[in-house]
């Protein structure tokens, strides 16, 4: 079938695209045709690769923590020692008034790597925590918050779209004025204004409860401010794929509204979906550092690379890993998710224009 | 009982007493004028002051600038040591004549009192003064309750029409007669609260922070901008009017309001300001220790940091509960890891500097013992709603309660809040806070302070609540009440204050007080520390510093 190059992205685009690489594409699926493509884009699998390190690495953090650490990751050693080669070290460097004068203190213990049999592999912060637990498990509620809300945030844009696009009319009027009333306020504001007064009190409306500090919270902001980021584009996908014939036939062979959307033009743009997948993952995960980061995203005691980065910002000078080290996770997280993205973009169209319009 | 705010002292939100006296030293004596050392201008660094009138200001930041600017009838010594503590006349000729049974109050003014804009001070001003904290709805007027008219139903406070009825002012007497409803041992102290200070008759009552009220100290204020900036200049009119209090060495005072501490130190230490209000950050003074070490001053004011247990609620109306908690925290971890060092541990509720306190040492970080504690009260497993402000270090300390209340058998659930919402919602019985941070910084010098304003149960209020622990001990109470109607404080009333302090701290665990927070002044190289001096009451005494 036949498609414009300007928006326009589906399957038979990368189809189409792929007989144009001189190789037979008789019996093939366009999935398998961008797999194939895919596979020869090293660069992106290596970041994938990179990506599935991580999240295997987040998702030993119980493990980790019981077993090798030995400590929780909200646990504090105030005023504990721990063994490294046979001496006892402060975790955490003790001060205060000896005699008349003062010692300055606070200073957490410095990344060990695998010197303390496992302990405080990435150091301390300044309450005696293990960074390397935190990390983990940090990492682990990021992507939970990141995936999770780019999973609802996905779900939610693309049954907006479906509605707007094929109904068009009134449903299209309602939907796009709801998108422009979320557009309307700049997206880190409108998530901190949310984030913050539903960390404070949580959110009891609807038969809903969510209480303060559930990681619920920062998904569903996340996941509220971002939809007409995803779903003005497939919105706009679905409106020009209403008017192909193919819609057109399946509507006159008695197709109900419902069959046309979910099995005539779902598969058409599941491609896009996928791209927009994988980027507002990364997206969110970034979002959701800078909500924690100020406050308004996962909410302390429970880490998040977010949080990490503002408990460390304070010892930027005598401690600067604690800032670092989650910096640096991060991102690798975005890097890996963003470079994947684009190296699934162009297997499935590599002249296909799907960006996240910020 | 009208917000005493105080509370807020996590940020060091605190309204002190007034400044006075001028020596350098400690040596007593409480007259002086400037030390032969003035210099054209100082430039400091500030945190921004809350208001700058002195029917609303309730700020140390505030404070500290404008002690030197409006004044009251009495004020503090401007001393170094627990001398700073004193009052000494200032506006009015001599300290009161204060009748037998301790309710009635005779001052008279000095001769020849006039504002920086050169009108007379009259007496009259001072009962206007009062009556425009009332009209402003000033944060101070719950300290004027006892005077004669202001409480009930037709009281001033109330009505706030017609006059305060206890407040007798003759202006060509130069003679003010305050009359108490029931005698009040801090009564002294309050008239030298901000909320005493003189202003003109007719001074309009609303915030005049940016329109400048006339002057009766050694400064006035040539310009205000919140946020911003403020101007110190030297009252022409001032005449060395009150030589109770130096007439100050800066002829101008120049500050920038910088709320940031990092940015604050980078000030001084850029040569850009002679004067750090804020704390060194806890990230540079290893550096200011040993680079800067002649430039920094370490003070511990009147303060108390404590968790407060909700002493009417599961689990911790329970005594075996509280205590475990006090055993479960160890004060040096938290000022070691936390304040860096900057604090010295306390069981006590009164600071070290009251000559009531007697250090308590009645439990032990024993964190096997706080649990063992917990199993025989029966509250294992209890569910504790742990609130605290979501700002380091409070945030850092709320989190290590939160922490060590898991280690002993609860269920924590922490609870970070904006500093401007955090001591109203726990001041609200509704909140239902199980277990708070909370700090106090002193008003005045006065166990009353501390025992009648914080953990007087008869004081618990629905909202708006300063006892957020609930403390409730009917005995207590009543020892609280027959001590506020002591007007001098003698050794035997020091020793009972003192016994106060150990049956709540001690003997019913009402509270689980931790530490005395040390703080910073820090210096540019171009000031001469040999003129530093810290008063209890007003900290750093910029008015006598000196330059190189």
């Amino acid at each position: 079938m036949a498609t414009d190059s300007t928006t326009e992205f589906t399957l038979d685009t990368a189809a189409e695209l792929a007989g144009e690489e001189h190789g037979a594409i008789e019996g093939k699926s366009p999935w398998l045709l961008a797999w194939r493509r895919l596979r020869r884009n090293y660069i992106s699998l290596g970041f994938l690769f990179l990506f599935v390190v991580i999240v295997v690495l987040c998702s030993l953090a119980g493990p980790y923590a019981r077993d090798i650490a030995k400590t929780g990751p909200n646990d504090n050693h105030l005023g504990e020692t721990f063994v490294r080669g046979g001496k006892n070290v402060n975790v955490v460097s003790k001060g205060g008034f000896v005699g008349g004068q003062f010692h300055a203190g606070g200073v957490p213990v410095g990344p060990q790597l695998w010197h303390a049999g496992g302990r405080y592999v990435f150091g301390a912060d300044n309450q005696g925590r293990d960074v390397a637990v935190r990390l983990l498990y940090g990492g682990l509620n990021s992507l939970k918050v990141g995936i999770g809300s780019a999973v609802i945030c996905t779900l939610l844009a693309l049954v907006f779209a479906l509605l707007a696009g094929y109904y068009g009319g009134w449903a299209d009027w309602i939907i796009s004025r709801f998108f422009d009333l979320i557009w309307a306020f700049p997206v880190l504001l409108l998530a901190i204004a949310l984030g913050t007064a539903l960390s404070i009190n949580g959110f009891h409306h609807f038969g809903i409860s969510i209480q303060s500090g559930s990681l619920w919270i920062p998904t569903l902001v996340i996941s509220y401010v971002l939809i007409p980021y995803v779903g003005r584009p497939l919105r706009g996908q679905i409106l020009s794929l209403r008017e192909k014939e193919f819609v057109e036939a399946a509507v006159a062979q008695g197709a109900s509204p419902l069959r046309v959307m979910f099995s005539e033009l779902l598969p058409n743009i599941a491609s896009s979906v996928l791209v927009f997948f994988t980027l507002i993952v990364a997206n969110n995960i970034l979002t959701e550092a800078g909500l924690s980061f100020l406050g308004a995203g996962v909410q302390p005691p429970n880490p998040s690379w977010g949080t990490l980065i503002a408990d460390g910002q304070s010892r930027i000078v005598t401690a600067p890993w604690l800032a670092i080290i989650p910096g640096i996770a991060i991102v690798l997280t975005v890097l890996s998710l963003n470079i994947f993205g684009d190296g699934l973009r162009d297997a499935l169209d590599p002249r296909a224009k799907v960006r996240m319009e910020r | 009982m009208v917000g005493l705010l105080a509370l807020a002292g996590a940020l060091a939100l605190v309204a002190a007493g007034c400044g006075g006296g001028g020596k350098k030293s400690s040596s007593s004596g409480g007259s002086s004028s400037n030390t032969g050392k003035t210099y054209p201008l100082l430039r400091v660094v500030w945190d921004a002051p809350d208001y700058m009138d002195p029917a609303l200001y309730y700020t140390v930041a505030a404070f500290q600038i404008d002690n030197y600017v409006w004044t009251g009838l009495v004020g503090y010594k401007h001393v170094s040591g627990p001398e700073g503590a004193t009052l000494v006349p200032y506006l009015a000729e001599s300290m009161p004549k204060i009748s037998a049974d301790g309710k009635t109050y005779d001052f008279t003014l000095r001769k020849g009192l006039k504002y920086s804009d050169g009108r007379p001070v009259k007496a009259s001003d001072f009962k206007y003064s009062i009556e425009r904290d009332f009209k402003m709805d000033s944060p101070g007027v719950g300290f004027y309750s006892d005077i004669k008219g202001v409480s009930g139903t037709n009281g001033y406070a109330t009505t706030k029409k017609g006059q305060i009825a206890g407040i007798i002012a003759d202006d060509a007497k130069r003679t003010i007669k305050i009359q108490l409803d029931n005698p009040r041992g801090d009564f002294l102290y309050i008239l030298a609260l901000e909320f005493s200070h003189f202003v003109p008759t007719g001074t309009p009552a609303t915030d005049q922070s940016t329109h400048p009220i006339p002057a009766t100290g050694p400064y006035m204020i040539k310009s205000y901008t919140p946020s911003r900036s403020f101007e110190l200049v030297r009252n022409p009119n001032y005449n060395n009017q009150i030589p109770t209090m130096p007439s100050g060495n800066p002829d101008r005072v120049v500050g920038k309001i910088i709320t940031d501490p990092v940015a604050a130190y980078q000030q001084v230490v850029s040569g850009k300001a002679d004067y750090d209000y804020q704390p060194v950050p806890n990230d540079r003074l290893p550096e200011a220790q040993s680079k800067y070490k002649d430039q920094l001053r370490l003070y511990t004011p009147a303060n108390t940091y404590y968790y407060a247990l909700n002493n009417a609620i599961p689990p911790f109306n329970n005594i075996k509960a509280r205590k475990a908690v006090q055993q479960a925290i160890d004060p040096n971890a938290i000022i070691s890891g936390i304040y860096a060092g900057l604090g010295r541990p306390t069981q006590n509720f009164l600071p070290p500097s009251y000559p009531q306190y007697k250090k308590i040492d009645a439990w032990k970080f024993d964190l096997a013992a706080a649990k063992q504690l917990v199993q025989q009260s029966g509250t294992a497993g209890a569910t504790v709603d742990v609130y605290g402000p979501n700002e380091d270090p409070s945030k850092a300390s709320t989190e290590y309660l939160a922490n060590q209340l898991s280690k002993i058998g609860y269920k924590p659930k922490l609870h970070l809040l904006s500093h401007q919402v955090y001591f109203q919602t726990i001041g609200n019985q509704a909140t239902k806070a199980q277990a708070m941070f909370t700090d106090w910084f002193q008003d005045y010098p006065h166990p009353l302070d501390w025992f009648d304003v914080l953990l007087n149960g008869e004081r618990i209020t629905k909202t708006h609540n300063n006892n957020p622990g609930n403390v409730n001990v009917p005995s207590v109470d009543k020892e609280i009440d027959a001590l506020k109607k002591f007007p001098t404080i003698t050794p035997a009333v020091n020793a009972r204050w003192e016994k106060v302090d150990s049956d709540l701290m001690a003997t019913y665990a009402t509270t689980v007080p931790y530490m005395n927070r040390s703080f910073t002044d820090f210096f540019g190289p171009q000031m001469n520390m040999s003129c530093y001096l810290y008063n209890v009451v007003a900290y750093w005494d910029f008015g006598v510093s000196c330059k190189k």
